[in-house]
């Protein structure tokens, strides 16, 4: 069987520097772009309308713009096998208003009546509406945030009390900080995918926080039991390298056990054309990825960087004493 | 090691692929054309709206800017109730949050639907409460005896009955002046007959006259719950403090584009599975096997833990969230046994017999698996207890306004009680009782050199 010797602690320059650099390309891509807050969270409103034959754009927008008396932007996806059949009601529309308040039912239904009044033959039927206020989007965002804040610091405590031998407590926060670095980079992937922060936001950053922090907590462990078996001499360094390297084979076949289950969920989902399951699905492979990263080199040398730097200053402080 | 007897394999495993099967096809019986369901299988789960298309709503009182009482919420959620029932609508969730006024309603399509206007039928429930008295038990034009401004206010409450001294329920009535002579020439002309009390075009109850009432305060009495009596003030209620629902929030999903994407992740998960299953087989050979069973005997956990396999677990609505929790869970699930049988790999080649290596192996592995678990189990918690129905934050943010994140943090604990039963409990059992077999002793198959 294979045994890693890589030197995780000694390259821990390069791999913050990784780190800082994509993240700063996503802080550049954000001020570039702007974040997409999803009506969920913004409020506002949506609705997509399935048709057949053929309309333009300009014409639904002026008849919603009429029935509504709101600004609107609307977006044509043609289906172009079944584009001419008046038969098939294949294509789409989707409607968007402006500003972040929603619409009334009455509203909606002055829309498909006009819609369906000036284009009797197009047979608009109703895909999918969204319509929300934007004071519950808010406190729907408020709240999640809130959520994961007591979740780190319930965390900081388990592991704290958990890895007590190891310095529980800053063995947590340095977990945490490599869940906030992939919290960060799942979000810029959405930043540099133009995709909306809506519900699959929540789910993949839910689901890469338990994930990193279990792989994180794997390496903990073996860090624990290696304290115990390489004794008080072995330095920080050595401890964490070796326990790096020798859970490198688990980490890289969980992770990519896990990678290829949401590649297969996020390649069904484009061949069905399902936009809720790929922007679920990518962010999500991209979050598998950078949370494997984190926990092998992040949390690890981040861990040791922070006792290096407290024995330094112990030393000197020592040095001061015996003066 | 004390090592499992032989037959535990064959046991656990014909357990785990019984318990898989009924949990995935559920068990049925047909009695005439009537198929009865013993044992609810997947095909039972209660899909959100997400996934399998449905309406969900946001009403909120129009009090016109004053702060809706908690009564007049009831009355409203009453309301909206009946008429979910009176449209045949009886998979509902409804919940009322009563720091920020708003009634949630949320409602999957009916498996036949082809008709529907969501539209329409979240106007019918938010219509303004039409609450009438009449005369006999017929609803026509004609027979009016109240109506909903006649009513001051109806309360439940509870009295002892003279005669028994058993305590009793009742509904108390309190007219406007109005009403009260209305009252008093109806109950004068009616004794001893019905008068009804209609919702919409609904009865929600008729008493029979008893006495004249001439002060406007009269009293519904017959064997009356404590619930019953209070369900029918509120509704009373509700038409005696008429104000308009506004609908605050409104989305609907199409079933057919809802039916697709459970196709989708029906193939995906498929796929998913047989992908890592593969990669379990060639990277873990033998122990690959047993993990093999016992994912599935987790994904069974899952779908019993949702579908309502067990009578005592009430059946889940799933949606894309809840997906996700099972997902990670499962690749938890993939991830203990990897720790475990790495581990006994490193055994093996630092020279340990096959029996030293996997029990070496189950011990030094068991704390990291447990902490990687424990930790996960902790958020999943708190998210169930924050988004939850009642839940820690409720006294800032109000009772839940979503179930998405809930069915998340459910399905991720489900998941990972099943991981510590299945992936820890049934696999390592699974793996000391097959390790017995002489043809399974060679050490290659559990990753080592060959012998």
């Amino acid at each position: 069987m294979k045994t890693f010797n890589f030197q995780f602690c000694e390259k821990k320059k390069l791999f913050f520097g990784i780190s800082l650099a994509v993240l700063a390309i996503g802080l550049i891509f954000n001020i570039i772009f702007g974040t997409q807050l999803d009506i969920q969270f913004s409020g506002g409103a949506v609705i997509k309308y399935s048709y057949s034959g053929s309309i333009t754009q300009e014409d639904v927008e002026k008849i919603v713009k009429d029935a509504s008396g709101k600004d609107v932007s609307v977006r044509i996806h043609e289906d172009m096998s079944t584009v001419n059949d008046p038969t098939i009601a294949n294509n789409s529309v989707s409607i968007s208003f402006a500003g972040t308040d929603s619409i009334s039912l009455e509203q909606q239904q002055a829309i498909a009546a006009a819609l369906d009044e000036k284009h009797p033959d197009s047979k608009f039927e109703v895909i999918e509406s969204s319509s929300v206020n934007p004071t519950m989007g808010r406190s729907f965002l408020l709240k999640c945030a809130i959520a994961i804040l007591i979740a780190f610091v319930l965390l900081v405590v388990y592991v704290g009390f958990r890895f007590k031998k190891i310095g529980g407590v800053t063995a947590g926060i340095m977990a945490i900080i490599a869940l906030l670095h992939d919290v960060l980079i799942v979000y810029f992937t959405f930043v540099v995918f133009r995709m909306p922060i809506n519900d699959s936001f929540m789910a993949v950053v839910l689901t890469i926080l338990g994930y990193s922090l279990n792989n994180t907590i794997i390496i903990y462990d073996r860090i624990r039991e290696n304290r115990r078996l390489m004794g008080p001499k072995a330095t920080y360094a050595q401890l964490v390298d070796t326990s790096i390297n020798q859970t490198l084979t688990r980490s890289i076949f969980t992770s990519l056990s896990t990678f290829i289950a949401i590649a297969a969920v996020f390649v069904v989902g484009t061949v069905y054309g399902l936009t809720s399951v790929t922007t679920f699905a990518l962010p999500m492979m991209v979050g598998v990825v950078v949370g494997c990263y984190s926990s092998i080199f992040i949390a690890g040398p981040l861990y040791v960087a922070w006792h290096d730097h407290k024995d330094k200053k112990r030393e000197s402080a020592q040095a001061a004493e015996t003066k | 090691m004390k090592r499992a007897k032989k037959p535990v394999f064959f046991i656990v495993a014909l357990l785990i692929l019984v318990f898989a099967y009924t949990s995935l096809f559920g068990v049925h019986g047909q009695n005439g054309d009537n198929r009865i369901t013993y044992i609810k299988g997947a095909s039972d789960i209660r899909w959100g709206i997400d996934i399998n298309g449905g309406v969900e709503a946001t009403f909120s009182p129009d009090t016109q800017g004053v702060k809706a009482t908690e009564d007049q919420l009831n009355s409203a959620k009453a309301i909206v109730e009946l008429r979910l029932v009176n449209q045949n609508i009886t998979d509902y969730e409804l919940y009322v949050d009563y720091n920020q006024d708003h009634i949630i309603v949320r409602f999957p399509w009916k498996n036949d639907e082809t008709t529907f206007d969501p539209e329409n039928a979240i106007q019918e429930l938010s219509a303004t409460a039409l609450l009438t008295f009449r005369e006999g038990t017929e609803y026509t034009d004609s027979n009016i005896v109240l109506q909903g401004s006649d009513v001051k206010s109806a309360t439940a409450r509870m009295t002892q009955n003279q005669s028994t001294g058993q305590t009793e329920y009742e509904v108390g009535l309190e007219l406007s002046s109005e009403g009260t002579s209305k009252f008093a020439e109806a109950t004068e002309r009616l004794q001893g007959q019905t008068i009804s009390i209609w919702m919409d075009d609904t009865m929600i109850s008729a008493p029979t006259v008893n006495a004249v009432i001439t002060d406007g305060k009269a009293s519904i009495t017959g064997g009356f719950t404590a619930s019953d009596a209070s369900d029918l003030a509120n509704k009373i209620n509700a038409g005696a403090l008429p104000f308009k629902l506004v609908t605050t929030n409104f989305s609907t999903v199409s079933p057919t584009l809802g039916a697709s994407a459970l196709d989708a992740m029906t193939i995906a998960g498929l796929i998913g599975f047989i992908l890592v299953c593969l990669m379990m087989l060639i990277v873990y050979r033998l122990p690959g096997f047993v993990s093999i069973i016992a994912l599935i005997g987790q994904m069974a956990i899952c779908f019993a833990a949702v579908s309502g396999y067990l009578p005592f677990i009430n059946s889940f609505t799933m949606t894309l969230p809840g997906i996700a929790g099972i997902i990670l869970s499962i690749g938890m699930g993939v991830d203990a046994n990897i720790i475990t049988f790495t581990r006994i790999k490193e055994e093996l080649n630092a020279g340990k017999t096959l029996d030293g290596a996997i029990q070496k192996g189950n011990a030094n592995s068991f704390w990291a698996i447990f902490d990687g678990n424990i930790t996960t189990i902790l958020v999943a918690l708190i998210l169930m207890m924050v988004f939850g129905p009642t839940n820690i934050l409720s006294m800032l943010f109000g009772p839940s306004t979503t179930g998405s994140v809930y069915s998340f943090g459910y399905t991720l604990l489900v998941g990972n009680i099943g991981n510590f039963i299945m992936g820890v409990g049934a696999s390592r059992l699974m793996l000391k009782s097959i390790s017995g077999f002489k043809c399974f002793r060679n050490k290659w198959l559990y990753g080592g050199a060959a012998k």
